[in-house]
């Protein structure tokens, strides 16, 4: 009977520890949860659930230990956007840009303001790859993958876009046009402005 | 497909054949449409140039509308001033080009500069379309329909009939031995006299299988293979313990990367916009989302639920897939824009990810081991003259991260 127990016992002993492993919805056992689990607001982490971790809390407010929401932002988030007008301090000095997206003449009149050199064109053809070359494919022919399902994707050879201003295409990639969405959150403003110096040379192929 | 497609047509005819009934004026603009072969190649030619099939397909509505019988619907005068400078027509109040501006969802026709000739020799190309389809697209279309959903199955089903049949196969034989060695057996034991005393033995022999497993080599090989398989598993799961490897939730949106960045080839910088400028890469927002999927997927339920967020402005939930332990710091910017490593290096194949799973352990080995190896990326980089310059001075070793404190305790614990 005792020899039953103890296979019994160890049997469950290895399976508790099998358990301890990762795996689709189980993060795995933590080894030591308290130095784990951030103490201050994570941004991207939101633990919403009170009692999370309360078994081991050292918390004087009687909250689970690894509860971490802020209750002071909407839906308690942990981020917050900056405050409406914030200018955001950048190496290259270039100020805010104030044009709504139907000041598109306006836009177009504003020059690029670095220059042509082929370190620009090195790096705006890398950002042009991440961000722009799924639609408007590699060489701005539209030839992207994403091109055919979205459908309206122009060719920056086309007569019609083959002499858009660089200022045109800097208000294009902030605001969007027409059935292209606003990439200016994605991009701050010298990576759109290094973008716009790669698709003019796409646009003199 | 081709059903929707003989409809369309038929109704493109039909609707024709009212303008025909109704209003003899512009029966005639379909006729001054010329045929001539010369005038449909410099159609074709300007179709192609000006990219005409980004918006408009000659039988279908994609962004524009369907161009077939576009000159049985409108004056040709209509259509030279509406391609000219669509605006400014719409803007002079003329009734078909608002009516069309509101139709489609008021998305403007971009200005072209084409001449009265060069705009009827697209119609013409047009027309030939309409009225002769190219036989190679439609058996193209035809078959793209048919060939994607069989390239997948029929070859795993032919697998599964030949493993099917070779299994019958198999199972056959083992009868037939089976029987064969009863029959043997029974024609033996008649003979039994025949036989001497040690082929008598093993005729006669009966196998018993509880004295097998009670024989002593039996029982200890038996118990080595569980307490071998039983320590290897306990040892196996200690090791994971705080390591969450192969970790995989699931998201309340089934996105897939397989899809966004293996099949549409979409950058990974496009939604993780905080990857080089920040300590994390981020999650995307739903205005990246909807920068696509405004037009691409409407209907499906896991996009609507894009719009419901987007609606009522609550976050979408997003479970954390890596979860770094707080007593560690890591950096993204440092490692993908100052280091030049490619995302896959820690996060695995993300592109065939259905599901994102985490593909490194995160433990500190495993960055140690990481910082060992790697040699620095100094190249164009200012910071690092002098270092790589007095690394240079006492090895011929090129510069590892581990040479310049990637092995210090609080570049990470602090």
């Amino acid at each position: 009977m005792t020899n039953q127990i103890k296979v019994f016992l160890s049997g469950l002993a290895v399976a508790s520890i099998v358990g301890c492993t990762a795996k689709g919805d189980n993060p795995g056992l933590e080894y030591a949860p308290q130095m784990y689990h951030s103490v201050p607001y994570e941004p991207l982490t939101q633990i919403k659930d009170e009692s999370a971790g309360n078994i081991i809390s050292n918390r004087t407010d009687g909250k689970g230990e690894f509860y971490n929401s802020n209750t002071n932002n909407p839906y308690a988030q942990n981020v917050r956007k900056p405050v409406e007008g914030t200018v955001r301090r950048n190496p290259n000095d270039i100020l805010p840009y104030r044009l709504g997206k139907d000041d598109i003449e306006a836009a177009a009149q504003i020059e690029n303001p670095f220059p042509d050199t082929p370190e620009i064109q090195a790096e705006g053809k890398r950002l042009y790859d991440q961000f722009c070359a799924h639609c408007h494919g590699a060489n701005g022919k539209a030839d992207g993958k994403v091109a055919p399902v979205y459908a309206g994707v122009p060719s920056y050879t086309a007569p019609a876009q083959r002499n858009l201003s660089q200022g045109h295409v800097y208000h294009v990639i902030t605001w969007g046009i027409r059935r292209m969405g606003a990439h200016g959150s994605q991009m701050s403003s010298d990576k759109r402005w290094k973008i716009a110096r790669y698709v003019q040379k796409l646009q003199q192929q | 497909m081709v059903a929707q497609k003989t409809i369309l047509k038929t109704l493109t005819g039909f609707i024709a054949c009212c303008f025909l009934v109704f209003s003899p004026d512009v029966s005639a603009q379909r006729e001054a449409v010329p045929t001539e072969a010369e005038i449909i190649a410099q159609g074709e030619q300007l179709w192609g140039e000006y990219v005409c099939n980004t918006c408009h397909k000659v039988n279908e509505k994609l962004v524009g509308p369907a161009m077939a019988g576009v000159y049985d619907r409108r004056e040709l005068d209509w259509i030279y001033s509406w391609v000219k400078n669509s605006t400014r027509l719409i803007q002079s109040g003329d009734e078909q080009a608002v009516a069309l501006y509101e139709e489609y969802n008021q998305l403007q026709m971009p200005s072209y500069d084409l001449s009265d000739d060069q705009i009827l020799a697209i119609l013409a190309y047009v027309r030939d379309y309409e009225e002769n389809p190219p036989v190679q697209a439609a058996a193209e279309t035809s078959v793209e329909g048919s060939s994607s959903s069989a390239e997948g199955t029929i070859p795993a089903q032919y697998l599964n009939i030949i493993i099917g049949v070779l299994i019958v196969i198999l199972v056959l034989i083992l009868i037939v031995l089976v029987l064969i060695m009863s029959v043997v057996k029974k024609y033996l034991q008649d003979k039994k006299e025949d036989l001497d005393e040690a082929d008598a033995e093993v005729v006669s022999e009966s196998f018993s299988l509880m004295a097998f497993l009670r024989s002593p080599t039996v029982i200890g090989i038996i118990t080595f293979l569980v307490i071998a398989l039983a320590s290897k598993n306990v040892i196996d799961g200690l090791y994971t313990i705080g390591v969450q490897q192969g970790y995989a939730p699931q998201q309340p949106i089934a996105f897939s990367h397989q899809i966004h960045a293996g099949q549409y080839e979409i950058g990974c910088e496009y939604c993780h916009t905080g990857v080089e400028i920040g300590k994390s890469a981020n999650i995307p927002s739903v205005n990246i989302c909807m920068n696509c999927h405004s037009a691409i997927k409407t209907e499906s339920p896991e996009i609507q639920k894009l719009y419901a967020a987007q609606e009522s402005g609550e976050p979408i939930e997003w479970v954390r897939v890596h979860n770094l332990p707080d007593l560690a710091y890591f950096n993204h910017s440092q490692h993908v824009k100052v280091g030049g490593i490619e995302c896959q290096t820690c996060h695995g194949e993300i592109q065939e990810m259905e599901v994102v799973q985490q593909h490194a352990p995160l433990t500190m080995g495993w960055c140690i081991d990481c910082h060992r190896n790697t040699s620095v990326n100094a190249k164009g980089n200012g910071y690092y003259d002098k270092l790589v310059e007095l690394h240079n001075a006492s090895s011929t070793e090129p510069m590892k991260v581990a040479d310049i404190g990637g092995l210090e305790c609080s570049k990470c614990h602090y």
